[in-house]
């Protein structure tokens, strides 16, 4: 608990953003991931297969997890987009939200690279719990990226703000939409780092 | 010698410019344990061959999969009726341990086919042999007691005990998981 504490003492708020410039941060993001998601798919499958220690996960497990956790938000924004999207004009200003910029900042490392909130895995984004994972995870992961990148296109026309999307935890936490771009892609940034570790161990 | 080459040419003899047609088409594919190579349900997409790991072959029934072979080092994996049929496979291929598969798509395979004699020859022994290991575990299934059936497992395939659990191997033999370690218990 005072852990909780100190995170969100330590928080500064977080200022308005220019919308295009954070889409155009988000996509770069993503089209960073994509392609050293397909450079991953090329290694030998041994490599992806190799676990640090017997309980962590190797890489494969690493891009289930990012399948399970952001799919939710790719689901649900796709959801709000449908219905929404076209009725809201262009707003050139994202305010994130109190807990999406708690969340956001929870998941970006610290400029030491020290994690700020280290949580253990629900069971509902635990690939070992669920169906495994395997190379086509991978492939799963890059589509899933574009489906992002799809909306993001689509957020040039229309408000960030005005859309709320339900969170990994349900329809009770929800996100302004653009935290609920800017979250997914932080979790996925910080388990990049995790997969370039697990690789490095692996040779 | 690459793995695929290798387990064809127990079949065929590549000349190097065969070779050099047909290794492209095939791909590297890694499954977790816990994953599946196919679900019941889906259309398998490929032919494999296994590099290391072991598979189970099982389709529900009841409540329970009922479980009807494995797959492993260097030999063949994946659902193959649906893979020849390109219908809904009625078997799921779970990947028991951590799984290397090398894998060719159905179009790919059949290209070769009708590109290169060599690769038609290599589908049907590989089809001849399929057919009469289903003929053995037709007659074994339906002659022969749990405790035979047993003791052709121990002496075909002794490292299986060892990588698949009990209760699969006991499915396999189409016993209780109590027969079967009694089996065990009294045979060690």
């Amino acid at each position: 608990m005072l852990r909780v504490l100190r995170i969100i003492a330590e928080q500064v708020a977080e200022h308005d953003m220019d919308s295009l410039q954070l889409i155009s941060d988000l996509r770069s993001t993503l089209e960073e991931q994509i392609a050293r998601a397909q450079q991953i798919r090329a290694l030998p499958a041994a490599q992806l297969l190799h676990r640090p220690a017997p309980e962590q996960w190797n890489t494969l497990e690493v891009f289930e997890h990012m399948n399970l956790s952001s799919g939710i938000y790719l689901r649900n924004l796709r959801e709000v987009f449908d219905r929404k999207a076209v009725k809201l004009k262009f707003n050139a200003v994202f305010t994130p939200g109190r807990l999406g910029a708690y969340s956001v900042k929870s998941m970006t490392p610290r400029a030491d690279g020290t994690i700020p909130l280290r949580m253990k895995t629900l069971g509902k984004f635990e690939p070992r719990k669920l169906d495994g994972a395997s190379s086509g995870s991978i492939d799963r992961f890059v589509t899933m990226c574009e489906g992002f990148l799809a909306l993001l296109e689509r957020s040039e026309h229309t408000d960030l703000n005005a859309m709320k999307v339900a969170s990994s935890l349900g329809p009770i936490v929800r996100f302004r939409a653009g935290d609920a771009f800017r979250f997914p892609v932080a979790h996925q940034v910080r388990h990049f780092r995790q997969i370039e570790r697990v690789l490095r161990s692996a040779r | 010698m690459h793995i695929v080459r290798r387990t064809m040419e127990r079949y065929v003899t590549l000349r190097d410019e065969d070779w050099h047609r047909i290794a492209p088409a095939w791909k590297e594919h890694a499954f977790s344990k816990g994953s599946h190579v196919c679900r019941v349900g889906e259309v398998e997409q490929r032919f494999y061959i296994v590099d290391s790991g072991v598979q189970r072959m099982s389709f529900p029934h009841d409540g329970e999969d009922l479980c009807v072979g494995f797959s492993y080092d260097h030999s063949w994996s994946g659902a193959y009726d649906s893979f020849v049929s390109r219908k809904p496979s009625r078997f799921d291929i779970l990947a028991i341990t951590d799984s290397v598969l090398w894998g060719i798509e159905h179009g790919a395979l059949q290209e070769l086919y009708s590109e290169l004699p060599v690769m038609d020859r290599f589908g049907r022994l590989i089809l001849e042999e399929l057919i009469q290991g289903r003929a053995t575990r037709e007659i074994e299934q339906l002659s022969l007691s749990a405790e035979e059936r047993y003791d052709r497992l121990v002496k075909r395939s002794p490292h299986l005990l060892q990588l698949v659990p009990q209760k699969d191997i006991a499915s396999y033999l189409r016993m209780t998981p109590e027969t079967f370690s009694r089996l065990r218990a009294k045979r060690s």
